[in-house]
């Protein structure tokens, strides 16, 4: 900053990572924060049958997931290039190894909602045909899952990875990112899911599966808060270039989307939601809707913030 | 017995795999040059730059740019010209003196372009050690320009690719000339040649004249050198 010499233009002209790359980051966060909690609690109580859990954490993984490649091919200057990524490797590349992770993430996604949702498919007649497929499969359930289960967390920590590599600025290049990343994803994909469950697959509000859930939830989002306390402080104690980073946390447009969207929307309301309010609505299905929506919203703020704020304040 | 065999198996299997898993760790990108390879290097002079843009010019049309699009920007730092706001001071019509500085792909030795591009279309040319695109490889990312540090890279609009300066590595240099803005400069602001040769005028210039590098804080080690214009006091 201070060197004799010195170039402020840019030849990009704009941010690099618009929001598509954000919200490519929310759906892999969700997909993989979803189906790890799942699994987590069937592994957890050594389930064997299909909970209204799993079935609605495995179709929400596949859904948001499948959204989520959408949005990253729609974010390519030319969408017909993606081929190139899937053929072309540089394993140096954090980008390269989460497209190797993804490319077996994606089927065995698939395939484990195959397995979770076979009541449903056999009651669909269009469907059917899948039934000789998963009967064939079923042998490979337990290894699948339990190799999904691992994949699910690295594409949460890999989205975190993905843009910590990026040198240029200080909100983003910081190691903490892949640990807040999969924090975030674990709580708002099992916000998700939960809705889902409740919504669709009629899943009981205070069923045991939702009271392992409640249970996990807390300390999920201490650590989330942590996380970003940890962020923001490193910023805050760093080098000229973190200490104007910082900035981005008390003015601009981004800082009311980290303090409205993020601190108030995603920790404060659910807070607000579960210990504030009477019993009777705290235990509601409104109550359940209105602190998963939080959540979610929450987390696709801090993604949204991530990038932008990130990338406003480059060196 | 059956142990035996077990641990036979087991060291058929290691040998197995380890031919298998060796190649992965082959990539197609190879980030260290051969030691005889040339360093090829451009140095900008700002004592000597006027502003006066040839450079821009001869970069699009020896590049096939897009109207309008170059490798380099000039940008000016302080000095007024008729009729525009002095970017120092503030004021229409200063005393500043007139400067320069090229903004242009640095040509790290230490490339993050080159390490995060998932397919290896920003690569390392295996020859000249300058780094340039395939654009036959590139999907179009935009990781490459988001890790610059020196936010010297963007998407060609025409190709759609990502683009960079390559000191013109494929229009000039394989026919033996210098770079298009080398070749355009009338005041002798910017000169190119091999690091590595001793005899080359860049090593004599380098070894008598300071020259900094951009942000050196980032550890990407740039070829392109900066004369700045320095004053003693008056």
């Amino acid at each position: 900053m201070d060197g004799s010499i010195e170039f402020t233009m840019g030849l990009s002209q704009g941010i690099a990572w618009p929001w598509p790359i954000a919200v490519y980051l929310f759906f892999a966060g969700i997909s993989g924060g979803a189906l790890s909690v799942a699994l987590f609690i069937r592994f957890y109580k050594q389930q064997t049958e299909n909970t209204a859990f799993l079935k609605a954490a495995s179709l929400m993984s596949l859904v948001t997931i499948s959204l989520g490649m959408l949005c990253l091919v729609l974010d390519l200057t030319n969408p017909l290039f993606f081929w190139r990524i899937l053929v072309f490797y540089n394993l140096n590349s954090v980008m390269s190894i989460g497209v190797i992770a993804l490319s077996a993430y994606i089927p065995l996604v698939a395939l484990v909602t195959l397995f979770a949702l076979e009541d449903e498919i056999r009651k669909f007649p269009a469907l059917r045909f899948l039934l000789p497929v998963i009967a064939k499969l079923r042998g490979v359930r337990a290894p699948s899952e339990k190799v999904v289960l691992l994949l699910a967390l690295s594409v949460c920590a890999y989205t975190g990875f993905l843009i910590s590599a990026l040198i240029r600025f200080p909100i983003i290049n910081t190691s903490v990112l892949p640990a807040l990343f999969v924090a975030s994803g674990l709580s708002a994909g099992a916000a998700a899911a939960k809705m889902l469950a409740v919504g669709l697959f009629k899943e009981e509000l205070h069923s045991s599966d939702m009271k392992v859930l409640h249970g996990i939830e807390w300390p999920i989002m201490a650590a989330e808060i942590l996380f970003i306390f940890m962020l923001a402080m490193s910023l805050f104690t760093g080098n000229a270039g973190m200490q104007s980073a910082f900035t981005a946390f008390h003015s601009g447009t981004w800082a009311s989307v980290f303090w409205i969207g993020i601190i108030g929307i995603g920790f404060v309301g659910p807070l607000l939601l579960n210990f504030a309010t009477s019993k009777a609505f705290s235990h509601s299905a409104k109550a359940l809707y209105m602190s998963g929506m939080c959540a979610v919203v929450g987390m696709m703020c801090l993604r949204l913030f991530i990038i932008y704020a990130g990338q406003n304040h480059g060196i | 017995m059956s142990e035996n065999l077990e641990r036979r198996r087991f060291l058929k299997c290691l040998g197995a795999s380890s031919l298998i898993i060796a190649p992965l760790g082959c990539s197609s990108v190879e980030e260290e040059g051969e030691s005889d390879q040339p360093h090829y290097t451009m140095v900008f002079d700002q004592n000597k730059c006027t502003g006066c843009g040839e450079c821009k010019l001869a970069c699009t049309t020896a590049n096939n740019l897009p109207e309008g699009k170059s490798r380099l920007l000039l940008e000016q730092q302080s000095g007024g010209v008729v009729g525009e706001v002095c970017p120092h001071c503030g004021k229409t019509d200063c005393d500043c003196q007139r400067k320069y500085v090229r903004v242009s792909c640095q040509q790290c030795k230490n490339a993050p372009c080159v390490t995060v591009c998932p397919t290896g279309a920003a690569h390392r040319d295996e020859k000249t050690g300058i780094v340039t695109m395939d654009a036959s490889k590139c999907a179009g990312c935009k990781y490459c320009i988001g890790a610059c540090p020196y936010d010297a890279r963007f998407i060609n609009k025409e190709t759609d690719v990502a683009d960079n300066c390559d000191f013109c590595l494929n229009s000039k240099l394989s026919k033996g000339e210098l770079p298009a803005c080398v070749q355009a400069c009338r005041y002798d602001a910017l000169i190119f040649g091999d690091l590595n040769d001793p005899n080359s005028y860049v090593s004599k210039l380098l070894r008598v004249k300071d020259a900094v590098r951009m942000k050196p804080g980032f550890g990407t080690e740039p070829s392109l050198r900066y004369i700045p214009i320095v004053k003693l006091g008056v």
